[in-house]
């Protein structure tokens, strides 16, 4: 059994442990005028970082459009979820799968296409059919904005929350839902005390590969954000391409890895815990 | 009076996720109406009805090649990946020995790591072994990302197959290899080619690993439309992204017909 492990096993060793080390271990070394990279080890570059506002203010950026991220993403998920598991089949699949199938088709193209409804100027589709409604008067500038990557955010990751959140809410045994209801409380009630809670494991798991996929970003922040909305990522591939700085690179991505991993065993934990387990039952 | 909160609810849930479902298609509806606009530049309402722009990139050789390049790494990343998926899903849902969950969860790490990361790891150490060929590197990247989805696809479906049969097999004299191929893998069939199908469209457009991988010659279609944005801005662009829709819309379909859309895309088995 073992034997078939090992191909995947090594080609993972090979081709993404070791060079995730390796680079990582790059934050804390030297490099030189020939770009060499060594002795002697030195925390300089990060404390680089966290001395320069520009960077600081990168980070802000990142943790600041990946929380709105999650929040929207939660907040239009719920109903669709309750949605796709109360609806009629045929229904909840035709909302499942127009809902789903869209995160197939290139994070490129989707962010070209929020690029086109915010575009600045009578000629954004928004602000066209704002304007001809006569809902404004000016035409808004979005684009190139924080919130133009949140919005293109959300609609990237959406499916990565609908999913496990109709999951989770497909388990919840429907009798309790009713019992709630006959006993005199009303549905936001039912929502906030049935619902909500029991389905928390899945609203967990949606906020851990919301939050992990959008601090990560790369695309929406180059396509919808402008320089006002740059994010670690952008900060990555710049320090590569441009600067050259690989100790530097390296130590964004260190930081980068800790705000996901950080972020994964602290909700993890949290889903596991005795009192919230307490709080369910 | 309950009956009519009850109403109220049904219809704002129907208004609510009305919304989220225009919300949803609005991109793709905008960029498929501008690729027909008779304009020179994108701009909303789209001018006129041409179908220029698609007879444009239908002849253009970078488009084309691009095209053809993510095609070809899609297709051989899908191939690597249930090479090596396929036998470390079998011995994750099938094997019992000591680190199991441990090494499960190694080999689905690559799914929530930050990709760009992962690239920029991978090619600090390509270049260091010498290894120049971009098609070689993209195609060793791109299956790192596949892998994972592939294992997590055959592992589901494996927990669903009776063990059982796979003892019976073996124990009325076939070995390893002819169970299965005539015992698992028809099983399994569905969630290994919703795994593969998955592979392919999430190579066919992966942006991280192609940004640090590619180089000039090769530029798989993602990178390529993205560096075409900052200087092309005529209806082309909508035009490429509308053929790219339609192939990753077409490709959803098939997963639908296969397992469905949902557990297919679910993270969770």
């Amino acid at each position: 059994m073992l034997v078939l492990l090992l191909p995947m096993t090594l080609f993972l060793l090979l081709f993404f442990l070791l060079p995730a080390i390796n680079l990582l271990g790059y934050s804390i070394q030297t490099q030189n005028a020939q770009g060499i990279i060594g002795a002697p080890l030195t925390l300089a570059h990060f404390a680089k970082f966290f001395t320069v506002d520009l960077y600081l203010r990168v980070l802000w950026n990142t943790l600041r459009i990946s929380f709105w991220t999650c929040i929207y993403t939660a907040l239009l998920a719920y109903p669709v979820a309750i949605a796709i598991v109360s609806a009629r089949p045929t229904l909840s699949r035709v909302i499942s799968l127009i809902v789903i199938a869209p995160l197939v088709v290139s994070v490129v193209v989707r962010a070209y296409g929020w690029q086109l409804i915010l575009m600045a100027g009578p000629g954004g589709a928004l602000n066209w059919l704002l304007l001809s409604i006569g809902v404004i008067s000016e035409p808004l500038s979005l684009l190139y904005t924080p919130t133009a990557v949140v919005i293109g955010q959300v609609h990237v990751n959406l499916p990565m929350m609908v999913l496990p959140l109709a999951a989770a809410i497909g388990k919840i045994d429907p009798n309790l839902r009713d019992a709630a209801r006959t006993l005199g409380a009303p549905w936001w009630e039912v929502f906030l005390r049935v619902t909500l809670p029991l389905s928390m494991p899945g609203l967990v798991a949606g906020v851990i590969i919301v939050f992990s996929l959008t601090a990560g970003a790369f695309v929406t922040p180059v396509v919808l954000g402008g320089p006002s909305a740059l994010m670690l990522g952008n900060l990555i591939e710049q320090q590569i391409f441009t600067v050259f700085d690989w100790p530097f690179g390296a130590v964004i991505s260190f930081i980068l890895i800790f705000i996901v991993i950080l972020l994964n065993t602290t909700l993890i934990r949290f889903v596991e815990s005795r009192k919230f387990r307490r709080a369910q039952a | 009076m309950s009956l009519n909160l009850d109403r109220f609810r049904q219809w704002f849930l129907a208004v609510f996720v009305g919304g989220v479902l225009i919300f949803v298609m609005a991109p793709l509806f905008v960029t498929l109406a501008m690729s027909f606009s008779d304009s020179y530049f994108v701009a909303f309402p789209p001018q006129g009805l041409t179908i220029r722009w698609y007879q444009q990139i239908l002849t253009d050789r970078y488009f084309l090649s691009a095209l053809a390049l993510s095609g070809y790494l899609a297709f051989g990343s899908t191939i690597c990946a249930l090479l090596i998926g396929i036998p470390a899903a079998m011995a994750l849902a099938r094997g019992r020995f000591p680190g199991r969950t441990i090494l499960q969860g190694i080999i689905l790490s690559p799914l929530i790591f930050p990709e760009l990361v992962a690239g920029l790891a991978l090619m600090q150490v390509l270049s260091a072994a010498g290894m120049v060929d971009a098609r070689l590197n993209l195609l060793i990247g791109y299956t790192l990302v596949a892998a994972p989805y592939v294992v997590r696809a055959v592992t589901t479906s494996l927990l669903l197959v009776d063990a059982n049969l796979e003892d019976a097999a073996r124990t009325l004299g076939a070995n390893r290899f002819v169970t299965f191929w005539k015992v698992t893998l028809p099983q399994i069939a569905p969630g290994v080619a919703a795994g593969a199908v998955f592979a392919f469209m999430i190579s066919f457009d992966n942006l991280p690993m192609a940004l640090w991988l590619a180089d000039s010659r090769y530029s798989p279609v993602p990178l390529m439309l993205m560096r075409q944005l900052n200087s092309v801005f005529d209806p082309s662009i909508p035009a490429m992204s509308t053929v790219i829709i339609i192939l990753a819309l077409s490709g959803a379909l098939v997963v639908e017909r296969l397992v469905g859309m949902r557990r297919a895309a679910s993270l969770q088995p």
